[in-house]
């Protein structure tokens, strides 16, 4: 039976919410297609001087700390099976880090399919250097569509079906939530030590000084600043896009906890929304949209009143309990 | 054997070597050159220094362009070939390994797909990755970068052969000239990398339907769905 295998980045001792968003996406796939749905974890293992055909300490997941909460939290989410990596050395969301263990994973699995959350921490890392191990093709903020012969999909057409030859890796944007699974699950753990990659190293981690690089801007701009509404459903907007706000000084100054930026500030995040007219250079966003402007070379623009087209995003994207 | 911009040929000869090289991928920046101008100038700050782009003629011509302006010598590998993340990083790679370089910087910022070449470029030359790089010091013989995750920056230390995917900017251009095809850009076709394009073409992109303009709320809400963010679950 095909494998379809879902990585799982932890955010403290649970699974990362958009590492849920792809195994949601998973489930979807794997009951279509008659596969296994893995769930793998990448855990630091706590016993010194494990091997890999060691028979002298017995593989349990007693070494993973929190991993009673982690469990049902990934069966509820419709995983068949969990697959605990065990690595030896501390792990980061960098190839560095969980490249040898992560490698054991597939190795074990051979899966047709792999899944990562598009915003979990180690997506950008992990997710293409699987796609080469592998040879596979590289989808990037895809999401289920379908009923009974469920595909994965991304915005520019491309696509992952039951019938394709050759195995796909997809970066999952969205999904939705499915029914509760069962608690009973199969735990399979595997200790696959062998380091890290010491020519990278983390030396230290900061809050970033700047919000220019971080995953998801809203940019307001300079001739929506004092409008009271608009300002209310560009903070909803950031809640449910988990986006910062930014602006010139004179924008920035009428929103609470927005980041003001010089003139010309080269802005890369991975998505920009801006919204009315603005000076930064917001060229560098992976996906750039336009609220109340239009304009070429963008992902997408809706010129006309911001007011009113930004109240309607808000009401398409964000549920009412997320406003304010 | 080559032929120049008057139509001379001569004998084939390898490209110089250099222990950096900086990928500019296969198409011309989305929106603008200014990250394409920051990737050149942060491989110069490294020591000598190859651009290597591939893909059609214009584009070559620009990549050649920037690239000289930065001072940089410029590798172009015309094909009309339009591969995937690995299809272009069996290019890169082949002429990295032509160059001997052992750091290799990936322009990420020009276009959104450019990312997943950093890390099938470390595979196929068994290199470390970075990806996100937005600072970047050379020290000694150690690399001393700072990467984007999230809304935190790691400080990371990087030694020995290494792919770096870099979102550094250069300073803004509102408009350049067009460049012209120059005597300066060192092209290098398939064959003598020892790439056959029929073999490549298993990475070929299949062909996609253009998308329409995205000009409605539902269009906008649509391709912003994937980036709203999960919600935790209230049982977790």
């Amino acid at each position: 039976m095909a494998a379809v295998l879902v990585h799982i980045d932890l955010d403290g001792d649970h699974a990362h919410p958009s590492s849920l968003a792809a195994l949601a996406a998973g489930r979807l796939v794997a009951s279509s297609w008659g596969a296994t749905l893995y769930a793998a974890v990448i855990a630091r293992d706590t016993v010194d001087g494990r091997s890999p055909d060691s028979t002298t300490h017995a593989l349990t997941t007693s070494q993973v700390p929190g991993f009673e909460k982690l469990q049902p939290q990934l069966a509820r989410a419709g995983a068949d099976k969990i697959v605990v990596a065990l690595s030896d050395v501390p792990v980061s969301p960098l190839w560095a880090s969980v490249g040898v263990a992560w490698q054991g994973v597939l190795d074990h699995l051979r899966p047709r399919l792999v899944l990562f959350g598009a915003d979990a921490p180690s997506a950008a890392e992990v997710a293409p250097r699987t796609g080469a191990k592998i040879g596979a093709r590289l989808l990037v903020r895809g999401r289920p569509l379908g009923l009974e012969d469920v595909e994965l999909r991304d915005r520019d057409g491309g696509y992952v079906r039951a019938q394709d030859s050759g195995a796909a890796v997809v970066l999952v944007g969205a999904a939705p939530d499915q029914p509760d699974g069962d608690d009973d699950i199969d735990v399979i753990v595997l200790a696959l030590p062998g380091g890290g990659d010491d020519r990278v190293e983390v030396a230290a981690t900061q809050p970033l000084a700047s919000a220019d690089s971080c995953g998801a801007l809203i940019v307001v701009g300079d001739d929506v600043a004092a409008d009271a509404a608009v300002l209310a459903d560009i903070a909803a907007l950031a809640g449910a896009l988990d986006a910062k706000v930014v602006g010139s000084r004179a924008a920035a100054a009428s929103v609470t906890g927005a980041d003001a930026l010089e003139r010309g500030s080269a802005l890369a995040p991975e998505l920009c929304v801006q919204v009315g007219a603005t000076n930064l250079d917001v060229a560098g966003a992976t996906t750039l949209v336009r609220v109340g402007a239009g304009g070429k070379m963008v992902d997408a623009a809706v010129p006309g009143p911001t007011a009113e087209i930004i109240g309607e995003l808000v009401g398409k994207l964000a549920p009412p309990r997320g406003r304010p | 054997m080559t032929e120049d911009l008057e139509g001379v040929t001569t004998p084939w000869r390898p490209p110089d070597k250099r222990p950096v090289a900086v990928w500019l991928g296969s198409q011309a920046p989305m929106r603008s050159i200014r990250w394409l101008d920051g990737a050149l100038a942060a491989a110069a700050k490294l020591g000598a220094a190859n651009a290597i782009a591939a893909g059609e003629p214009g584009w070559l011509d620009l990549a050649a362009d920037r690239a000289s302006r930065a001072q940089i010598a410029c590798i172009g590998v015309a094909t009309e070939l339009q591969l995937d993340y690995l299809g272009w990083a069996q290019i890169a790679a082949a002429v990295v390994r032509q160059v001997g370089a052992s750091t290799i910087l990936v322009d990420e910022g020009s276009r959104p797909d450019r990312f997943a070449e950093v890390a099938a470029l470390a595979e196929l030359l068994d290199a470390a990755q970075l990806t996100h790089v937005v600072t970047l010091v050379p020290d000694g013989k150690v690399l001393l970068a700072g990467r984007a995750a999230g809304r935190e920056l790691h400080s990371v230390r990087v030694r020995g052969p290494a792919v770096l995917g870099v979102r550094i900017p250069g300073p803004p251009v509102d408009e350049y000239p067009t460049p012209m095809p120059s005597a300066a850009l060192r092209r290098i076709d398939l064959a003598a990398l020892g790439l056959d394009p029929v073999v490549l073409a298993h990475r070929a992109l299949a062909p996609r339907a253009k998308q329409p303009p995205r000009g409605t709320v539902d269009q906008l809400a649509d391709l912003l769905a994937v980036h709203v963010a999960p919600r935790r679950r209230e049982d977790t």
